[in-house]
């Protein structure tokens, strides 16, 4: 319990500042939206018009940008980016922070094992992806309805932002596991942003060339889009399992790596 | 009963540096010495006792029970100075203490107090602010604030003053006394030689010899140094026994271990000026069984 405390507090100042930019970035980003449906359908024309790949920059694609909910689609593609560069960070620097910092000398030698170790870090962890995930439904679900004029979107957004949750575990686990394997504790967090990138710049490749659709069962962030859990089917099985099977494989390597590993002092 | 049980460790790192087939045991009650110098192992030696790096071959055993096995059990009892303190950032020391004791299902509050005392450290300052030898003190009551019953100190009084060593090596004493064992590891021979029971030497990643202190230093060697009143020939101390000799013209210095009987007739046997006999200490005997090895 007291790890847990202590990486809570630990993250603590870096958590308020991840929220304060997601309020920052949902607040300015759908006051924009303000400007765009006073001109109406002419916005979406507009897009229309434009090519395929820089819709695809956009994020735009098949979104109806006239309306709220459409608008807000483009804005969550960034939240998610936001939402999986912080569960990555967190999750690879929670676990080689120790070593980084040479403080592994103090906790490995206390009486607890490495199990212990890390399950306090991941529930710890867990509990900060947990606080960005609410802060940005009641963000999020307050300024698009003060913009909606139509039906509420709450439960949509709720979808959504489930969706996101899932990202964001898959990508904190990604940083602990990855944590776990790498000898050298400063490359865990560059590691896992480079991958991070990496599938998020596959994704927008395949929206803009449809040519290599099957390869969206690589990259996480087409998981959620929000053009397919707000205005499709909502949530996908087949994306829903590759999810659960990447975390529990996440999980795994994290804990089987980190006990077996020489920490480098 | 043994407190450390070490037999065959080995651990080996890509291809230089590492321990080879190491083995001793440390009793209770005992203070023990670990002497090399640096890059001989010692700190792997310990980390590997420790659990925070996995043995290649051989075993160790704490308290009878495995290393890593049983190690969140064992470690209860375990107090630790690492070589280098490094805590974490923003943290006040009497916070970082507290951290500490709450890994132990024991109340240290009062204990903390005592040893801050003793240490003379304040308690409420931030450990970013602190000079080497403040960190230290953090580190030195971090590792005695639950009582353990083996207290491993590796490297443990670089940065202290020798007032505040003084007060350490007390503190270590007066906790020996109360029963607990200590594992010390150092490349400083004089406070090796002022506070250990029996020492291990290693070197390059093996034990070069294992012995009492006072075995150690008895050993039947003597450091001879003679002045003649004419120039000594240089075959003259050539015998069997003697090492590390210096001539300088009309003097003469060396470790002689033998018989002190047939050194005196061959000094008999040249005209002196001067004489002196004395007790090596143990730099010099250590000094000397590196060499050896060479």
């Amino acid at each position: 319990m007291n790890l847990f405390f202590r990486e809570l507090k630990a993250n603590s100042k870096s958590l308020i500042l991840w929220c304060i930019g997601i309020l920052l970035m949902v607040a300015s980003g759908m006051s924009k939206f303000g400007g765009v449906s006073s001109s109406g359908q002419s916005m979406n024309e507009l897009m229309k018009a434009m090519p395929k790949a820089l819709q695809a920059i956009m994020g735009t694609g098949s979104l109806d940008i006239s309306t709220a909910g459409g608008y807000y689609g483009i804005l969550f593609l960034y939240l998610m980016v936001m939402g999986a560069i912080h569960a990555s960070m967190l999750g690879s620097t929670i676990v080689s922070k120790e070593e980084r910092d040479k403080t592994v000398e103090f906790l490995l030698v206390k009486p607890i094992s490495r199990n212990k170790v890390i399950t306090w870090k991941l529930i710890a962890a867990l509990v900060n992806v947990l606080i960005f995930n609410i802060v940005t439904f009641i963000s999020s679900a307050t300024v698009v309805e003060y913009y909606n004029d139509g039906i509420s979107l709450h439960g949509d957004i709720a979808l959504l932002l489930a969706g996101m949750f899932i990202l964001q575990l898959i990508f904190l686990f990604l940083g602990t596991a990855i944590a776990s394997a790498t000898m050298n504790p400063k490359a865990a967090g560059s590691v896992s942003t480079a991958i991070l990138m990496g599938t998020f710049l596959l994704s927008i490749i395949i929206d803009i060339s449809s040519s290599i659709d099957f390869l969206k069962y690589l990259t996480p962030f087409k998981y959620f889009e929000a053009k397919q859990v707000m205005f499709g089917e909502g949530l996908d099985v087949v994306f829903l399992i590759l999810s659960a099977s990447f975390i529990f494989i996440f999980l795994f390597v994290t804990y089987k790596l980190y006990k077996v590993k020489d920490m480098a002092v | 009963m043994s407190v450390i049980e070490i037999s065959n460790l080995t651990k080996i790192y890509g291809k230089a540096r590492g321990i080879n087939n190491i083995s001793f045991t440390v009793e209770e009650g005992e203070i023990f010495g670990f002497i090399g110098p640096n890059g001989a192992g010692k700190s792997t030696t310990i980390r590997t006792l420790l659990g925070l790096i996995y043995p290649t071959g051989g075993s160790a055993k704490i308290f009878g029970k495995d290393c890593i096995k049983d190690g969140p059990k064992i470690k209860k009892e375990i107090g630790y100075l690492p070589s280098e303190v490094f805590y974490y950032d923003n943290m006040k020391v009497l916070d970082l203490l507290k951290y500490s004791a709450s890994f132990y299902k024991k109340d240290c509050s009062k204990r903390i107090r005592e040893l801050a005392d003793i240490m003379d450290l304040d308690l409420s300052k931030k450990i970013d602010d602190l000079s080497l030898g403040n960190r230290k003190k953090v580190g030195i009551i971090q590792g005695l604030l639950h009582e353990p019953k083996l207290i491993i100190l590796d490297e443990p009084t670089s940065g202290l003053d020798p007032l505040m060593q003084q007060k350490f090596f007390d503190l270590l004493k007066e906790e020996n006394k109360k029963g607990a064992t200590i594992l010390f590891s150092s490349h400083i021979l004089t406070e090796v030689q002022r506070l250990c029971d029996r020492v291990a030497i290693i070197k390059e990643g093996e034990i070069v010899t294992l012995e009492k202190i006072s075995t150690l230093k008895e050993s039947t060697y003597k450091k001879f140094k003679i002045e003649t009143a004419a120039p000594i020939d240089k075959e003259y101390f050539q015998i069997e026994g003697v090492n590390d000799l210096e001539e300088d013209g009309v003097t003469a210095s060396f470790l002689f271990k033998g018989n002190v009987n047939s050194m005196m007739k061959k000094i008999a046997g040249i005209d002196i000026v001067n004489i002196w006999v004395e007790e090596p200490d143990l730099e010099e005997i250590f000094m000397h069984y590196y060499e050896k090895e060479d």
